[in-house]
């Protein structure tokens, strides 16, 4: 093999790892934001997003429309459903005692 | 990062024999969920009115099967569950939303999943046009996926439960958890990316080419 032939395959060969390592972090990307994955992977996804900004943007994406998500969903009971459910609660717990 | 803790997932079927220490202080620990549990039936049921039944009828039940309640287990978790099996007997069926089936597999996604990889022109463009929705957008975004999807991803993005919690909850093995909230997350993404090219904020036709 020529030199200038090894140099082009030993780039394909990193090109071909570093397509591997994008793969599997988007991939993995939701179990990594969810704090799902054992340490190792998450130590090895969390580096190859560190050094890959095409993957890096991805998960940003991602964690930014969990956070809009989480934000737009924070409704109160109303005050009416809180009594009506004691009541019930009330009225069950008096029919327990009676029956002894 | 979510702060997750270990989360201890224990199902007892049977019950416990109550005495004084081991009962449910019901009326205190489990009615201080009803906001939670209020805001995940809007979303189940999608109206306030039925949000409000839903909510009753899980504490009516909650309260008769609390001897089945193993102490030290995740009460919320449980309350859920009622809740959602609450919801699909009662409002899934007067909905008369048929039910769907999940038959889409782990494989299916995994194979999507790798895609996705998009100029970083795309990329701050998308996130740009994610800043400028609001919640009602949002709302809107998550109460037009299936339930199955809804259910998922509301469980993990605001409750954060963890995904074998969820297939507790949802009665469903861990991978068609996985499954539901990838899929649920991808339709998301799409609707929050047509409602911010709708404002002319993100231009869609982007969104299609370029990957890579």
């Amino acid at each position: 093999m020529r030199p200038n032939e090894e140099s082009t395959s030993a780039v394909l060969e990193t090109q071909t790892m570093a397509k591997r390592q994008c793969e599997e972090a988007l991939a993995k990307l939701f179990e990594y934001i969810d704090g799902e994955l054992p340490d190792t992977e998450l130590l090895r996804i969390g580096e190859h997003l560190k050094d890959c900004p095409p993957c890096e943007a991805e998960h940003q994406i991602n964690e930014k429309i969990r956070m809009l998500v989480s934000q737009a969903h924070g409704d109160k009971a109303p005050h009416q459903l809180r009594e009506r459910v004691l009541s019930t609660i009330q009225a069950a717990r008096a029919e327990l005692q009676a029956e002894g | 990062m979510r702060a997750a803790g270990a989360r201890p997932w224990e199902v007892r079927v049977g019950s416990v024999a109550m005495s004084e220490e081991t009962s449910l202080d019901f009326e205190t620990e489990a009615l201080s969920y009803m906001d939670q549990l209020y805001a995940a039936a809007l979303r189940l049921t999608r109206n306030s009115a039925d949000a409000e039944d839903l909510v009753q009828e899980t504490y009516a039940k909650a309260f008769k099967a609390q001897d089945k309640f193993t102490m030290g287990t995740n009460l919320k978790a449980w309350l859920y569950r009622i809740q959602t099996n609450a919801f699909i007997n009662t409002y899934r069926k007067k909905q008369r939303e048929p039910k769907r089936t999940d038959a889409d597999t782990v494989e299916d996604w995994q194979l999507a999943a790798a895609a996705e990889h998009q100029s970083s022109g795309l990329a701050s463009a998308e996130q740009q046009a994610l800043d400028s929705l609001g919640d009602t957008e949002v709302r809107r975004a998550l109460s037009e996926l299936s339930d199955d999807f809804r259910m998922a991803v509301y469980l993990s993005d605001v409750e954060g439960f963890a995904y074998k919690e969820i297939a507790e909850i949802m009665d469903t093995p861990v991978g068609t958890v996985m499954s539901r909230l990838h899929r649920g997350r991808r339709m998301l993404r799409e609707k929050l990316r047509d409602y911010a090219a709708e404002r002319g904020i993100y231009e869609r036709s982007a969104g299609d080419a370029d990957h890579g």
